[in-house]
């Protein structure tokens, strides 16, 4: 076990800890802010897969996201049951999903790949609002069912929620840790930095970013499902929408693609602001909350496009720079 | 038979404005490799000044044009000189996410200060006019929008291909460097597109109150539905961009009826899907 | 050197405002103070219905808690309730979306621990955000969110004021029969052009079944996405499929869109009722002129009603004074306006704020509204307001006119609405 494991298990043993202390435990507000930052930074860090690693961004994903959703609801509420199959059968489903839309869409590079997944959450966006089966524009309301894991539902407090977001975190994170140390990361990272030289000494680029998209979509769908026992509710605008896919993308991009740390850190800055600027302001009625959100977005990728991680790694390489400057001129005389 | 004609006058019509609206980003896009989120709501902004100059002056939107397409031009030099320049260094699509960020600011801006409320025209010169030929008749401020669609497209076009700013321009987005070896000031180039760009949206948005209803999410569909313009007419090509719009009006107008009106967006965004599986570089693309 | 000790310092500031708002928080005092609270849509496509909503509400309160003697509404003549006790509203934005507006209800009850909520507009808000208040047993008062399924869930805390899209359906049909016998209309088709989100697909359902029930043919059905570019299309489909009537549901700027394109395409039902939506706002109609004439809708209020209902008109100017554009009141707005109004009555009567008590009361009898058609608000089981009514009014000359039912009708109805090429 190396140094990085200990801390990431410490840290992990501290998250575990913090329900337990009454001060949050009472607060529903912050509980509902720890639960959303957990889950965004799941979200962010199944895209962190493919846009970050992979280096294809992606504004799709709430396509996956909204899938696994309607898993979720679709069980609870067409079919009377609890949503675990529901859940599965939608991550499978958007991982199928995922590649069948890729596999056509990777041939395209830069702008054109991008407005190409706008263009497919725009269409699942308005079909589902169109189709029937799955509620359309009347969406999926949740009716009263029995409290527990079972059902994956509580009313009343928010402490289970936060440890199966927790439970979400740590799969989520983990594999994105493995990945990272395995062969399947370093393909990733070479596809990612020159597809051809990559090619040239065997690695399948076309199989490598269709696992990478594969597993990514199933984990965005298991948040997507998540989201859904959260809300109690499911429809097109909430979980399918263009404003959702642009969450994955741009808390990745503020913390930092291709780390692991990254969707956390974006997590940790965007979601607070979010919510604690609609809950100052947004009584007020102006949108305030949305321009500071908008003008954070512009100041953070003009300054430093490498994200949070950049800026903290930058004052990192500072830091030493310095100490190595003072013992050379120690040693030196 | 006149059903299938008004169909294909409506979708031209429609596209001619998706196009003055879709040339600007093709613009920026050729030269710079940027696409500017904030497009939509650069048309918006237009919108509200030619509606204010309208309910507080009477100037009607077909003088107020002019009041639209300067203040977006020098808007569109603000946003590069802020934004865009600093992106530029960066990885490919920080321009998009920053100018993402700009999108909602001015949007949230706008609602604070104008509230939510639909403004529209009472009286314009345009308004609810229309020209009857046979059985068809064409809607007269779409029809005036159109023409100054094509007017401005073609005036940009010409810019481009035969004069020596045009030369330039190309230059640049040829290879960057080698136009800077050559003297070519790029900076100020970009700066000129970016302004040429908001120019163009904002002679659209200083039309479209004639008819359109002016709030502040009114550019959001505009905005998407130029994406798909620009990249379906293909990197660097004016004239594609055109082609596309034209193309997706045509398509919406059609799928909407022969299909179900329901259908009319899902089917312009799928037929991006299919043009790109075929011509992965747009229709016209390099 | 410089650029990065920029950086550093924007990380820092980033990391304190982070730490400050994890464990920031507010507390208030408590004094002789009833917190209201507002859940409506601030922002997103429907900003301007919640703040209308809002300033709705707060012209309630400003009425209740102090002497407004030219006002002739209950409560108005003194000052607060309970013998000194006074409102105070603290206001959310959900923006149109269930899940904000289930975190907001969470919020206004748990953390500014108000006593009841009031909102949301959106059905598909007040769906989630009410379940929020029935799990912790408080009252939640809805004005005007219009899906009838709110009050068909056995809920015992939740109320509503305005009439629901089940019985406007059903009234919208009671219209055509009694033109077809008075008036020989020979209405037998039916079609519904609405928004495709769940107020208009609800009310297209709700059309759909009213209109079948009534012996009609429903031939056009016509979804459209709001915000649309344009809605050729949508009229060349409707002029094609040529139903003598049409139900509308289309919100704000599509109302005018769809209106206009009516227009350039030179056709016409022979009548067209609207749901609450762009043809109720007054502000819509003045802008419209006379292409908006000859419409009608389901209206709860106009401000042609005001013989109708004399003392609206005192309260209408507190509110005027505290709405931009200065729009009077519409059959939203004023729902929400009825609904804080009797909240209060039934506080008083109660004596308590209890919760079981006030919900009691508010079941128990019958309440003065001056500011409600019919002056009388009573519920029944589920919350429904059993004496909602709206009026259905015509557009003639830019004024409301009250039309149907007949006994409240204030001016004839012109049938058919007459062709754009005569006007």
């Amino acid at each position: 076990m190396n140094k990085k494991d200990i801390y990431w298990y410490a840290f992990i043993a501290v998250l575990v800890a913090i329900p337990l202390i009454p001060a949050v435990a009472k607060n529903s507000f912050l509980g509902h802010v720890l639960i959303l930052i957990l889950l965004f930074a799941s979200m962010s860090q199944s895209w962190n897969i493919i846009g970050g690693y992979g280096g294809q961004v992606s504004f799709g994903h709430s396509v996956f996201f909204g899938i696994g959703a309607y898993g979720a609801g679709m069980a609870v509420v067409k079919y009377g049951i609890m949503p675990w199959p529901g859940v599965l059968i939608g991550a499978l489903t958007a991982a199928v999903v995922a590649v069948i839309i890729s596999y056509p869409c990777f041939k395209l590079t830069g702008h054109y790949f991008a407005i190409a997944t706008f263009a497919i959450v725009e269409i699942f966006n308005r079909l589902f609002m169109i189709w029937d089966w799955v509620g359309g524009a009347l969406g999926l309301d949740y009716p009263l069912v029995e409290e527990g894991w079972k059902n994956f539902m509580w009313y009343e407090t928010k402490i289970h929620y936060y440890y199966g977001a927790l439970i979400l975190f740590v799969l989520i994170f983990g594999i994105v840790r493995w990945i990272e140390r395995n062969r399947i990361g370093y393909y990733l990272k070479a596809v990612r930095e020159g597809q051809e030289a990559a090619e040239s000494i065997g690695v399948n680029s076309t199989l490598v970013k269709l696992t990478a998209m594969a597993i990514s979509a199933f984990l965005a769908a298991l948040c997507g499902g998540f989201f859904a026992q959260y809300n109690l509710r499911v429809d097109p605008p909430m979980v399918m929408s263009l404003d959702m896919a642009m969450k994955f993308v741009l808390i990745t991009i503020l913390g930092g693609t291709g780390t692991v740390l990254g969707p956390l850190v974006g997590a940790l800055i965007l979601i607070p602001l979010q919510e604690y600027a609609r809950a100052l302001w947004g009584g007020l009625g102006g949108g305030v909350d949305l321009m500071i959100f908008g003008l954070l977005i512009i100041i953070i990728i003009v300054r430093q496009p490498r994200g949070i991680m950049g800026i903290i790694s930058d004052v990192c390489s500072h830091v030493k720079k310095v100490k190595g400057i003072a013992l050379e001129t120690k040693g030196g005389g | 038979m006149t059903i299938f004609f008004q169909i294909a006058i409506n979708g031209l019509l429609v596209g001619m404005i998706y196009a003055l609206i879709t040339v600007g980003l093709s613009l920026i896009w050729g030269v710079m490799n940027v696409i500017n989120f904030a497009h939509g709501d650069f048309l918006m902004v237009a919108m509200y000044i030619s509606y204010w100059l309208g309910f507080l002056v009477h100037m009607d939107p077909i003088i107020s044009w002019i009041a639209s397409g300067t203040f977006c031009f020098i808007l569109g030099i603000l946003t590069y000189r802020l934004i865009i320049r600093r992106c530029l260094s960066g990885p490919v699509l920080s321009a998009l996410l920053a100018t993402f960020g700009l999108s909602l600011v001015i949007r949230n801006f706008c609602l604070n200060r104008f509230s939510p409320n639909f403004r529209l025209l009472r009286k314009t010169l345009l308004g609810g006019k229309k020209i009857v030929l046979g059985g068809l008749y064409l809607p007269l401020p779409q029809l005036v929008t159109g023409i100054f669609a094509l007017v401005v497209v073609f005036v940009i076009y010409y810019i481009i291909k035969r004069t020596r700013l045009g030369w330039a321009i190309e230059a640049v987005a040829m290879d960057k460097e080698a136009a800077e070896l050559m003297g070519i000031n790029t900076d100020k180039i970009f700066a000129l597109l970016c302004g040429m760009s908001g120019a163009c949206v904002g002679i659209a948005g200083g039309l479209l109150p004639s008819y359109l209803t002016v709030y502040p999410e009114v550019g959001v569909l505009f905005c998407f539905i130029a994406f798909v313009c620009v990249a379906m007419g293909g990197f660097g090509s004016i004239l594609g961009a055109l082609m596309a719009a034209l193309l997706v009006g045509l398509v919406e107008a059609f799928g909407g009826f022969y299909i179900a009106p329901i259908f009319k967006y899902v089917v312009i965004f799928g037929l991006y899907l299919v043009v790109v599986t075929f011509r992965p570089k747009g229709l016209f693309g390099w | 050197m410089k650029n990065l000790k920029k950086k550093g310092i924007l990380f820092i500031t980033l990391t304190v405002f982070m730490l400050v708002s994890l464990f920031g928080g507010a507390a208030f005092a408590a004094e002789k103070v009833i917190k209201i609270g507002t859940l409506f849509p601030l922002t997103g496509p429907c900003a301007l219905a919640g703040a209308r909503c809002k300033i709705a509400v707060e012209t309630a309160i400003e009425v209740i808690n102090n002497k407004h003697p030219e006002c002739k509404v209950p409560l108005a003549e003194s000052e607060g309730v309970l013998d000194g006790y006074k409102f105070v509203l603290v206001s959310a934005d959900h923006g149109g979306k269930p899940d904000v507006g289930k975190i907001e209800a969470e919020r206004l009850f748990d953390r500014e621990k108000v006593y009841t909520i009031i909102g949301c507009y959106n059905s598909a808000v007040t769906k989630p955000a009410s379940f929020v208040a029935e799990r912790r047993k408080k009252i939640f008062m809805c004005g005007c969110s219009s899906s009838a399924a709110l009050t068909q869930r056995g809920f015992k805390y939740f109320f509503r004021l305005a009439p629901h899209d089940e019985i406007e359906s059903r009234e919208f049909c009671d219209v055509l029969i009694w033109l077809n016998k008075t008036k020989n209309a020979g209405i037998k088709t039916v079609g519904c052009i609405y928004e495709n989100t769940e107020f208009g697909k609800h009310a297209a359902d709700e059309a759909k079944k009213a209109a079948k029930a009534a012996g009609f043919n429903y031939t056009t059905d016509i979804p459209y996405s709001p915000g649309a570019t344009n809605l050729d299309s949508e009229v060349m489909t409707l002029r094609a499929k040529n139903p003598d009537a049409v139900f509308g549901a289309c919100l704000g700027s599509d109302y005018t869109l769809w209106v206009r394109t009516m227009k350039q395409m030179g056709w016409l039902p022979k009548i067209a009722i609207n749901y609450c939506s762009g043809y109720q706002d007054p502000v819509i109609a003045k802008q419209l002129g006379d292409d908006g004439n000859y419409f009608t809708g389901g209206t709860g209020y106009a401000p042609g009603f005001a013989d109708m209902m004399p003392a609206v008109a005192a309260v209408e100017d507190i509110y005027k004074s505290k709405v931009k554009l200065t729009v009077p009141f519409d059959s939203d707005s004023i729902q929400e306006c009825i609904a804080m109004f009797i909240l209060a009555q039934a506080i008083e009567k109660a004596g308590t704020l209890d919760y079981d008590k006030v919900r009691e009361t508010l079941y128990a009898n019958e309440w003065e509204s001056p500011m409600s058609i019919g002056g009388k608000v009573v519920f029944v089981e589920g919350g429904q307001n059993d004496k909602a009514m709206s009026i259905i009014t015509q557009l003639q000359g830019g004024k409301y006119k009250g039309v149907f039912p007949p006994e409240s009708a204030t001016a004839k109805i012109v049938f058919p609405i007459i062709p754009w090429d005569k006007r």
